[in-house]
């Protein structure tokens, strides 16, 4: 796994940049300093109960539903179920 | 409706007895920004008086929600780089942040996700004040907030029509109440002496076109509660996304090459902002 954002320390420093890959060693060390979340590039794990991408766009177009005569907010949802599509596509690419 | 009915709601509402009223520091704090002569460290020293607040302050305004690039450690450097009116609006959220937080977390989620893309959107535009924005992007739904508190016989009534007539929670306030919460939350705006900048934008955050004065504002208000709506982030009542007015889509001027980096600047902040509460009691400080 690769970090998409910097780790920072509580007064702000950067420890780690985006961009680097996460080692055992480093997760390690990490876990010394208390570093409790990291945010990572793709969408590596599955949670339980997360649901499927069909789903997720599905979701989407039923929330789209009242204002399907609206041209811009139907570009909007194209452009939000597009960016989830890629984001699922990067994970399973990751795989 | 019933006529006497509405009167009578709109009597419960405009008393509002169940929320609190706005700290007096605010009222202090407004006279002081009139006077010419006061300096920041007057100011400095009045907000810090409230030890609760200013570490309240300055964890807002260090927050990705407000969006600065650089970490603000003091109450005085606060002060002079965001000005005294961006500071009053923040103490105006660290207030009403408390109110909200505790009444409904989902609202108040909606809320904090409608502030982020207020901020992205008017820094996109270039507006002069975006933290006063992002202000009236947390608190534009306010009006539910008191209608849950003051008409709880009501307000399940309004969710029970809109869940059965599969209409929206504005339409069904409307019906049930003969007003809806974006008026409620204009009197209750006007009643803390919040600035017309806030106020206006509540009031039409549904019917930007209406706005008089602050047009820009509450059509960015208008397209950020759309916006957080469609990526289905929080929750605001039921789960449509609402229309778009055309004249507020219009002044806004958003090209469709615009959309992507907006949203892909949004998402970013909104990770940002997942869990973040103002507790600083309970609440940790996240780490990463
Ligand atoms: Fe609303
Ligand atoms: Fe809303």
């Amino acid at each position: 796994m690769v970090l998409a954002k910097e780790i920072l320390n509580p007064e702000g420093m950067v420890l780690c940049g985006a961009g680097t890959a996460l080692t055992p060693a480093l997760i390690e060390r990490l876990i010394g300093m208390d570093i409790v979340d990291v945010t990572v590039e793709g969408h590596p794990v599955i949670l339980e109960g997360e649901k499927t991408l069909q789903e997720e766009l599905h979701e989407i177009d039923v929330r789209f539903q009242r204002v399907e005569d609206i041209a811009p907010l139907m570009y909007l949802k194209k452009r939000i179920q597009a960016k989830l599509a890629a984001a699922r596509n990067t994970e399973a690419a990751a795989k | 409706m019933d006529e006497q009915k509405r009167a009578q709601f709109k009597k419960v509402l405009r008393e509002i007895k169940n929320l609190p009223t706005l700290p007096g520091i605010v009222a202090k704090l407004g006279k002081m920004a009139e006077d010419p002569d006061t300096t920041t460290e007057q100011m400095g020293r009045v907000i810090s008086k409230d030890h609760i607040l200013a570490s309240k302050l300055l964890k807002l305004v260090n927050s990705a929600f407000y969006g600065f690039p650089q970490r603000i450690s003091s109450l005085n450097s606060a002060i002079i780089l965001l000005g005294f009116n961006v500071i009053k609006s923040l103490i105006i959220s660290a207030s009403i942040f408390e109110v909200m937080e505790a009444q409904d977390v989902e609202l108040w989620e909606h809320s904090l996700g409608c502030a982020v893309v207020c901020n992205v959107l008017a820094r996109h535009l270039g507006v002069k004040d975006p933290e006063e924005i992002s202000t009236a992007g947390l608190i534009h739904d306010i009006g539910k907030v008191a209608i849950k508190m003051e008409l709880p016989r009501e307000y399940e009534k309004i969710t029970e029509l809109s869940q059965e007539k599969k209409i929206s929670r504005l339409e069904a306030e409307r019906e049930i109440l003969g007003l809806d919460h974006s008026e409620v939350g204009s009197w209750l705006a006007k009643s803390w002496n919040l600035p017309n900048k806030l106020v206006e934008p509540i009031a039409c955050h549904h019917d930007p076109h209406l706005a008089k004065e602050e047009q820009q504002a509450s059509a960015i208000v208008h397209f950020a509660n759309i916006m957080i709506r469609g990526l289905g982030y929080g929750h605001a009542g039921d789960i449509w996304v609402p229309p778009l007015n055309n004249k507020a889509w219009k002044l806004l001027a958003l090209a469709p090459a615009d959309i992507d980096p907006l949203l892909r600047e949004v998402e970013e902040k909104l990770w940002d902002v997942k869990g973040f509460s103002l507790d600083i009691q309970t609440g940790q400080e996240g780490a990463a």
